[in-house]
């Protein structure tokens, strides 16, 4: 009979369990999802990372590549990152170009990147004017059951600290680069961005980490991204219906309480990963 | 002729397997809550996602819909961070397309589309990491993913790689192997009745040895088929359990 009702009145049945103060899979409203990471897994890649939230999942893969630097900036190397979301994820993305949603959460992450700096482009320049490092970032959805932009996040940032740069040296002589493939050293990452994502029902009520559901319901989205300095680096609300001031501060508050448990958590798989090795 | 050896004296190949060794099969079924039917399998280093959405009805092109049978859509793709080399274009690309083609083929032959009329089925496959034999990982995991739909087939859908080197075929090749020079052959079977669903070859070969390599492809399969027989009543199993909780 629930059942019914749910396909019937999707908006009425979450409204009854929201004036319980709790959602249909039993979590409060500021609540996330039980979060996992695993990193590493994927061999081919220079650095890789798979997130779970609840059911939404996310890998990330990080190829590097050698390239010229801009002329208008000879000491800065590139990042260039990617969301996919293929129609494997969900039924509601057909296969084709981007759309919509992918290529607003690519700039997002882009924007995410840039204002948060996490990874100082100056960083990757290998020899400047001639030679740096371009940064490829593709984060694939495998499994959509809302909120991608915080998976995303996460899994970017546990995947660039995974990262592992070769070695490279300029030839003297022919000026051509050498790799060496088994010299390799991590990435130095300055800040740790983490998103938190909410979302506005009829108005007034907001809760943290939407379902699918729940995002297709909602009036209003909202993501707030911090790092651990409690610095805000993005707030992002498009359009929807208003939100007062308090609430905002609300939110951005639980988002820096979500920014340390997240960096725990990737700090934690991490050390894991070296100590194993 | 090589600078490496892919299969020395003693037998042994270059990941030190012999010349019908398999490589290891890892697999899960239901790992993802979207789909109607999941699958991840790992061969060796090579790892494939298979998913699957349907029967459902035909999406897009009225013209698609068939009076007696389900339509399948097939669509292969590798992750970016899958080769060696960063991929440019993950699909679109001639290569992708003759797979998801091959794939569809396959599947036409093998899942009982005449239960379902006027509707589709899609089967979306996804390599994350490729270390040779992509084809047939993909097969076999898309095998799982349809079981795990709930979709019915004539039989299991099993299929590896076969290489023929020094008089040798050997089975299930790894990428290195692959683009060794070594004559390639892949083949899709139905182990119960020994039917061959695909095969494809685009190598040269000496015609006496065909007959070999087809034989030495079809024993790969069915031991592929016990593995995969194996994963889906563990998967069973705890499904059982679980509900029965």
């Amino acid at each position: 009979m629930a059942a019914g009702f749910k396909i019937a009145e999707p908006l009425e049945y979450h409204r009854s369990f929201l004036k319980e103060n709790c959602r249909p899979d039993g979590r409060e409203l500021s609540e996330f999802r039980t979060t996992t990471l695993n990193i590493g897994s994927i061999t081919t890649a220079d650095g890789s990372a798979l997130v779970k939230v609840g059911n939404t999942t996310v890998i990330c893969g990080i190829k590097v590549e050698l390239t010229n630097p801009l002329v208008e900036a000879p000491g800065k190397g590139f990042i260039v990152p990617n969301v996919d979301l293929p129609p494997l994820c969900s039924s509601r993305f057909r296969p084709g170009p981007p759309g919509e949603q992918a290529q607003a959460a690519s700039q997002f992450i882009a924007d995410v990147i840039e204002s948060s700096e996490v990874i100082q482009t100056e960083d990757l320049c290998i020899e400047r004017g001639k030679l740096c490092w371009v940064l490829y970032c593709d984060m694939m959805c495998v499994d959509y059951d809302g909120n991608v932009l915080d998976a995303c996040i996460i899994a970017l940032l546990a995947a660039l600290k995974n990262t592992q740069l070769p070695e490279v040296t300029i030839n003297k002589d022919t000026s051509a680069p050498e790799v060496n493939l088994e010299k390799r050293k991590g990435l130095q990452i300055h800040k740790h961005p983490v998103g938190a994502s909410f979302c506005v029902f009829d108005d007034s009520i907001v809760i943290l980490d939407p379902t699918a559901e729940e995002e297709g319901l909602a009036t209003a989205h909202l993501t707030v991204v911090t790092d651990e300095e409690e610095r805000l680096c993005v707030v992002h609300k498009p359009g929807g219906t208003p939100l007062s001031a308090e609430k905002l501060q609300e939110c951005i508050g639980r988002a820096t309480v979500r920014q340390r448990e997240i960096q725990t958590l990737v700090d934690k798989v991490i050390h894991s990963v070296k100590t194993a090795e | 002729m090589a600078g490496l050896e892919l299969l020395s004296d003693q037998g042994y190949r270059l990941d030190g397997r012999k010349a019908t060794e398999l490589r290891k099969v890892q697999a899960r079924m239901g790992v993802f809550a979207q789909a109607d039917g999941s699958a991840y399998l790992e061969q060796g280093n090579t790892k494939a996602l298979a998913v699957v959405y349907g029967p459902h009805e035909v999406r897009g092109a009225r013209s698609r819909i068939r009076h007696d049978r389900a339509v399948i859509n097939c669509q292969y793709s590798m992750a970016t961070f899958s080769t060696a080399e960063r991929k440019r274009r993950p699909h679109g690309d001639r290569k992708s397309t003759e797979m998801s083609l091959h794939l569809k083929q396959t599947f036409e032959a093998a899942v009982m589309t005449q239960l379902y009329p006027r509707s589709q089925i899609d089967i979306y496959v996804k390599i994350l990491q490729s270390d040779g034999g992509n084809y047939s990982v993909c097969v076999n995991a898309a095998t799982l993913a349809v079981i795990d739909a709930g979709i019915p087939m004539r039989d299991y859908v099993c299929a590896c790689t076969v290489g023929f080197v020094d008089e040798t075929p050997l089975a299930d090749l790894c990428y290195a192997e692959e683009s060794g020079g070594v004559s390639s052959l892949a083949l899709a079977l139905l182990p119960r009745g020994g039917q061959i669903a695909l095969l494809q070859m685009d190598a040269r070969l000496h015609q006496d040895h065909l007959e070999a390599l087809i034989e030495a492809a079809m024993t790969a399969c069915k031991g592929v088929s016990k593995v995969l027989d194996q994963v889906v009543r563990q998967h069973l199993q705890e499904a059982s359990v679980a509900s029965a909780e």
